[in-house]
């Protein structure tokens, strides 16, 4: 294509464009007239209100200063109640029958049952191949921390081994088992 | 009951210079005649419409008819509904709306109908 031609293209497709932007234009204001005029624009002053609200909603949900201060924990939920991190509500593990709080129930389980596996495979796989691989990492829990030496010669008395306290902590702690 | 067989000479309509392209773009008569050429293949091709849908969509989904929108609201509640004329909402989201409409969308239109110029030509 020659230069003069494009420049006429050019100038050819903004006009087309701008031709098409007013007749839009045109059908945006005849639209509002129309709403206008049948008063069916009442109801979208309380929409824009409740849009108003719902962003400003929204930003104060983002800003960052906002969850820094007001604590993770205590993020307010749409009835204005909190809810603490750690769901409280206390259950009884079927299996050791200890009285375990919710929120830490999958844990508890996950170490409460896995350790009675190990215990079973202790006396059925006594070779210590199993149990240097079972010591190190559990292939049934994912918490490998806590399944180091010092474990395996509780396994070994029978008793099972379950949770201790703060396990996010990463240290395991059994205030009942005292070997 | 009797019509006049006169020879009326209707001065009027000897004078009266030819009438004007039937488009409403007043810019056209000033404009080289193959704009209307253009706009012809365009509108009977029907890409017009199409052009002027998407451009619709695009600007709808940038917010930009909502912003409009709004500012026709505006002008109602100030001018009160009983009298806001289309013409008046046109002259305002006119200057506002041709200058904010975003580059992107823009250039996607521009694109579309410089493939269908292309297309077009001989």
């Amino acid at each position: 294509m020659s230069g003069p031609n494009e420049d006429n293209n050019t100038q050819l497709s903004s006009h087309i464009f701008g031709d098409l932007l007013d007749s839009i234009i045109v059908d945006v204001a005849s639209e509002c007239h129309r709403i206008a005029k049948l008063g069916l624009d009442r109801n979208l002053e309380e929409e824009e209100e409740e849009m108003r609200l719902s962003a400003q909603a929204r930003a104060r949900v983002a800003d960052p200063s906002n969850s820094s201060e007001t604590n993770t924990k205590y993020v307010v939920d749409i009835f204005g109640q909190t809810h603490p991190s750690v769901a409280t509500e206390i259950f009884e593990c079927m299996n050791c029958g200890r009285s375990i709080a919710a929120g830490r129930f999958a844990p508890h389980l996950e170490k409460c049952m896995g350790k009675g596996r190990k215990a079973r495979l202790k006396v059925t796989r006594s070779s210590t191949a199993a149990q240097n691989r079972y010591s190190r990492g559990s292939p049934v829990s994912t918490y490998s921390p806590y399944s180091n030496s010092t474990s395996t010669n509780r396994l070994s008395n029978g008793t099972p081994s379950v949770a201790g306290e703060e396990y996010s902590n990463g240290t395991y702690e059994e205030p009942w088992n005292k070997t | 009951m009797s019509h006049s067989h006169k020879l009326v000479i209707k001065r009027s309509s000897m004078s009266r210079p030819p009438p004007p392209p039937p488009t409403t773009n007043k810019d056209q008569q000033h404009q080289n005649p193959s704009l209307q050429e253009i706009n012809i293949k365009l509108i009977q091709s029907g890409e017009k419409e199409r052009l002027k849908e998407l451009l619709r969509e695009r600007l709808l989904e940038c917010g930009w008819i909502d912003e409009m929108k709004a500012l026709c609201r505006a002008f109602t509640r100030k001018k009160g509904r009983n009298n806001v004329t289309v013409d008046d909402l046109v002259h305002v989201i006119s200057p506002k709306g041709r200058a904010s409409v975003p580059n992107s969308v823009k250039a996607e239109l521009l694109q579309r109908i410089r493939a269908f110029l292309a297309s077009t030509a001989d």
